[in-house]
């Protein structure tokens, strides 16, 4: 049936699988392999001695709670949000202000997120001098807490806003007339369909707040959690490489969990046929309570991180608060400072290219190939491991490879382990976009004598465009604010934005901290907003086209 | 066949992506300047790890600066127990060309991986402990601090001593270091450890955490900078940066401990990367050792080195050593000992 004989994209789709056999499969083998590695010969002794130890226990302990608690957390306010936004009558300005400002957070890097929030609920804080008491206590629990809903709370709203938008309203309709009251309408018509994404969410959050590392380095305070207990493991006083692998291989136990659960739980997701557009009941009490409880939820979170804007600007917090560009302008003739925020371009870029090369010939071989598919299987998988894989883990396991190579400390490494770690979900991107692309392009094209290649430049790519761009965004912004990977692989050489805060956390030096982040925002903003603006002007014309 | 094409296929990738790691890493580090790098000679930059405090740092800045080394070095630096742990786990594989940390990180290093060149200088101390593979950069000696307002203010009695902290009436008001990622800590515990035993120590030690509560910190300096800040109202840390506090007219004042001031070195180590060694790695040593102390001593006033004098006031009243010889196994079993006592 198909002509062509598909050299180049079998060559790609070899490549591929080599880079992740390299990058992926043989570093997490060698950590595997290292947890077994004990004084005398092979055994379980690490396993035992990591599972015996009290700490370790507590740890794992401490971990699930606190993932648990700011899942469920995260997923109610989430689904509180998309709800305002999916099933108010609030004006369409106000909804795409829901919509930015909850994501915002994602712009900035999770350990600044720690640093904001000792700024604003510490005993000095902001916060708690504005409300004159000190609202909770920062380390431990509560801070902890705090600062993964935070994280995980764009990741929810982006999951369940989505989902939301597929449900059929017409559903609440039919619900009415049948007799049913409101609640009963709502639990029937929104919340039974949203189940699975619920949980998914939930799962997806659990996830992240067990594998960071950015938050509990700067509020963990007492409450040890796994990933503390892993980073002091590999760098700790007394590192102990084997004893940190096997922490690092029960890291995975819940990862592989959640994407078990996630992959079961798809079931659950209800596909309507069709999405009617429904004018929704006038309801002015729903639509202020929405509106006011957005907003306070919104206020809640981003308040936090009013310090860092004003921490940096102002004398010496919170003693001389009168204005100066003092620290920006240290910063700024800061040749070190400078350096990094160029290497943090660099990689950030370099990220984003590659990345896109390698989602983008991944999916073609998965998308638009006849190869077989049991070895379409494989990339699939791929895809779904560096889903389950904690950017610690990995990390880890390129410190223990690589380490004497000439690949150490360099940027190479670094970007390798970036594209490998945020492979997931760009890669589903562009899979999606391929295959509703007319699969018969390529077929039409070799019958009209033009080579594959320039099929793939002058007719996919073009298609392609608006999932390219978000596809470079995406690997962009993740490679600016990732820290838990790359904290094991730069060097001095290669110090990148989110590893030197870590670095000046240890200093105490808080002004750079801030003006740091700073950077990282206003960076992630200006390329998110330029690329949103070309995403949404390809997107206009090829409504046009059509 | 179709298996056997794949495999063919597998291979030359596999071969390919080797290709591409090889000349990728060997344009890393050409191409790490165009990442980003100012200068055109960074290949040569001698790269030195520290955990050495910001005035250590500008102080050795300056002697290098000032004797020709300027953009020829890159400092990066780390938390104490970070940087130990490295070394110790990275050996002559760490980046660095020229270490300075805790001398009894170094001496570990050294014994177990045998990974520092000797230095092309020789020096004399005061107390004839010099070593052929690496040289003192600073001394620093623990001490009781107080906020003398805050102790008026809450009716607190001055301590006189380290089991003083152990009188429920500073429940809250005191503040120390961990262990676990602070050296800080470690002249505490010594100096619990030699005056009351193992067990002693215990007790004592878990009396203070139960008094200092949330305020048991990760940084050497944090104790320091809640007394300043009228956080709480005795705090233990280094001698001398209390004495500057004090000169400078802060409400700050220090108490020698009975049970002893102990004091912990920091060092400076040239990595024996064999023929890849920069040979400026060893110039700078020597010029921080023999140009650099008059600047260091400003700050860490405690003499090392035959001809310099500790001044009055930074002379402490119970200067000590530990019995036994100061090494990583030592303190991990006082980890483990400060762990018990949470």
């Amino acid at each position: 049936m198909v002509i062509r004989r598909e050299k180049e994209i079998k060559i790609i789709y070899v490549v591929t699988i080599a880079l992740f056999l390299a990058f992926l499969a043989v570093p997490i083998l060698r950590l595997f392999g290292e947890s077994f590695l004990a004084e005398e010969g092979i055994g379980l002794e690490n396993y035992i001695s990591v599972l015996a130890g009290k700490g370790f226990g507590n740890a794992f302990g401490n971990s699930i709670v606190i993932s648990l608690s700011s899942a469920l957390i995260s997923t109610i306010l989430a689904f509180f949000l998309a709800y305002s936004i999916q099933y108010t009558n609030l004006a369409s300005g106000y909804k795409k202000w829901i919509r930015l400002l909850a994501v915002l957070p994602m712009l900035l890097p999770t350990i600044t997120y720690g640093f904001a929030i000792i700024y604003s609920f510490g005993k000095q804080g902001l916060l708690t001098k504005l409300l004159g008491v000190q609202l909770f206590d920062i380390y431990g629990f509560g801070g902890l807490l705090f600062g993964y809903v935070i994280y995980t709370l764009p990741i929810s709203f982006l999951l369940i806003l989505n989902t939301m938008g597929y449900i059929d309203k017409k559903f609440m309709i039919v619900s009415r007339v049948m007799g049913d009251n409101g609640i009963k309408t709502f639990f029937q018509t929104v919340f039974r369909p949203l189940l699975g994404t619920l949980a998914a969410s939930m799962v997806q959050c659990f996830f992240l707040c067990f594998t960071d590392y950015g938050i509990p380095a700067s509020v963990g305070g007492r409450y040890e959690v796994i990933a503390t207990v892993l980073y002091n493991e590999m760098l700790g006083s007394i590192p102990d490489f084997q004893q940190g692998a096997v922490v690092a291989m029960l890291m995975l136990v819940p990862s592989i969990v959640s994407i078990a659960l996630l992959r079961y739980l798809e079931r659950y997701n209800i596909r309507y046929n069709k999405i009617s557009t429904v004018e929704l009941r006038k309801n002015a009490a729903r639509d202020w309570f929405c509106g006011i409880g957005s907003a306070v939820i919104l206020i809640a979170l981003l308040s936090v991180f009013l310090v860092i804007f004003i921490v940096p600007f102002v004398q010496e917090w919170p003693y001389q608060t009168q204005f100066t560009l003092e620290h920006l302008q240290a910063v700024l003739q800061d040749n070190s400072l400078t350096m990094v925020y160029r290497n943090s371009i660099f990689v950030a870029v370099a990220t984003a290219v590659l990345g896109l090369l390698i989602t983008y010939g991944a999916a073609l071989a998965t998308a638009r190939s006849s190869i077989k598919q049991k070895y379409k299987a494989a990339i699939n998988s791929i895809a779904l491991i560096t889903n389950t894989i904690p950017g610690m883990v990995i990390g880890i396991a390129y410190m223990l490879i690589f380490s004497g190579t000439p690949l150490q400390n360099t940027f190479w490494l670094m970007i390798l382990c970036n594209v490998v770690h945020f492979f997931s979900t760009p890669y589903l991107m562009m899979k999606n976009s391929l295959e509703k692309l007319n699969s018969s392009w390529e077929t039409t094209a070799s019958l009209m004598g033009d080579t594959w290649v320039k099929t793939i430049v002058r007719i996919v790519t073009p298609n392609m465009k608006s999932t390219i761009l978000e596809v470079f965004s995406y690997y962009f912004v993740n490679a600016m604010v990732t820290v838990s990977a790359v904290i094991f692989i730069a060097g001095a050489r290669t110090m990148v934005l989110t590893t030197k805060i870590k670095e000046l956390q240890y200093y105490t030096k808080f002004n750079e901290v801030f003006v740091l982040s700073l950077f990282i925002l206003g960076t992630n903003l200006i390329i998110k907003g330029v690329l949103s603006y070309m995403i949404q002007r390809e997107n206009k014309k090829k409504e046009k086209e059509q | 066949m179709k298996r056997k094409q794949g495999l063919a296929l597998l291979l030359t990738g596999l071969m390919t992506v080797s290709a591409f790691a090889m000349t990728g890493c060997s344009g890393g580090s050409t191409e790490s300047a165009d990442g980003g790098a100012s200068t055109a000679a960074e290949g040569e930059q001698v790269i030195i790890y520290s955990n050495a405090d910001d005035e250590a740092i500008e102080a050795m800045k300056a002697t290098l600066d000032a004797n020709g080394y300027a953009d020829q070095y890159m400092f990066q630096t780390f938390g104490t127990s970070e940087l130990g742990g490295k070394v110790l786990a990275e050996g002559t594989n760490i980046e660095a060309d020229l270490i300075t940390l805790s001398t009894f990180y170094i001496d570990s290093a050294q014994e177990q991986q045998n990974m520092f060149q000797d230095l092309n200088f020789t020096y004399q101390l005061l107390d004839g402990s010099e070593k052929t593979y690496c040289a003192p950069i600073t001394s620093q000696e623990g001490a009781i601090i107080v906020n003398t307002e805050m102790l008026a203010e809450n009716n607190l009695p001055m301590p006189t001593c380290l089991k003083d902290l152990t009188d429920p009436v500073y429940k809250d008001m005191i503040s120390v270091t961990d262990i676990q990622s602070s050296s800080t800590a470690w002249l505490l515990i010594q100096a619990l450890v030699s005056e009351y035993g193992e067990d002693g120590a215990k007790e004592v030690l878990s009396a203070i955490y139960e008094n200092a509560g949330p305020h048991i910190e990760s940084s050497g300096s944090a104790p320091l900078k809640k007394v300043r800040a009228g956080e709480v109202a005795v705090g233990f840390g280094l001698r001398q940066q209390a004495v500057a506090d004090k000169a400078e007219g802060l409400p700050i004042d220090y108490v020698d401990p009975t049970e002893g001031n102990f004091s912990l070195t920091e060092s400076i180590a040239v990595v024996d990367k064999g023929n890849a060694t920069n040979p400026l790695a060893q110039e700078m040593a020597q010029c921080i050792i023999e140009n650099g102390r008059a600047t260091l001593q400003e700050y860490y006033p405690n003499a090392l080195y035959e001809g310099e004098v500790t001044d009055s006031v930074n002379a402490s009243a119970y200067p000590k050593t530990f019995a036994e010889p100061l090494t990583v196994e030592l303190l991990e079993a006082h980890q483990a000992l400060s762990e018990s006592c949470k």
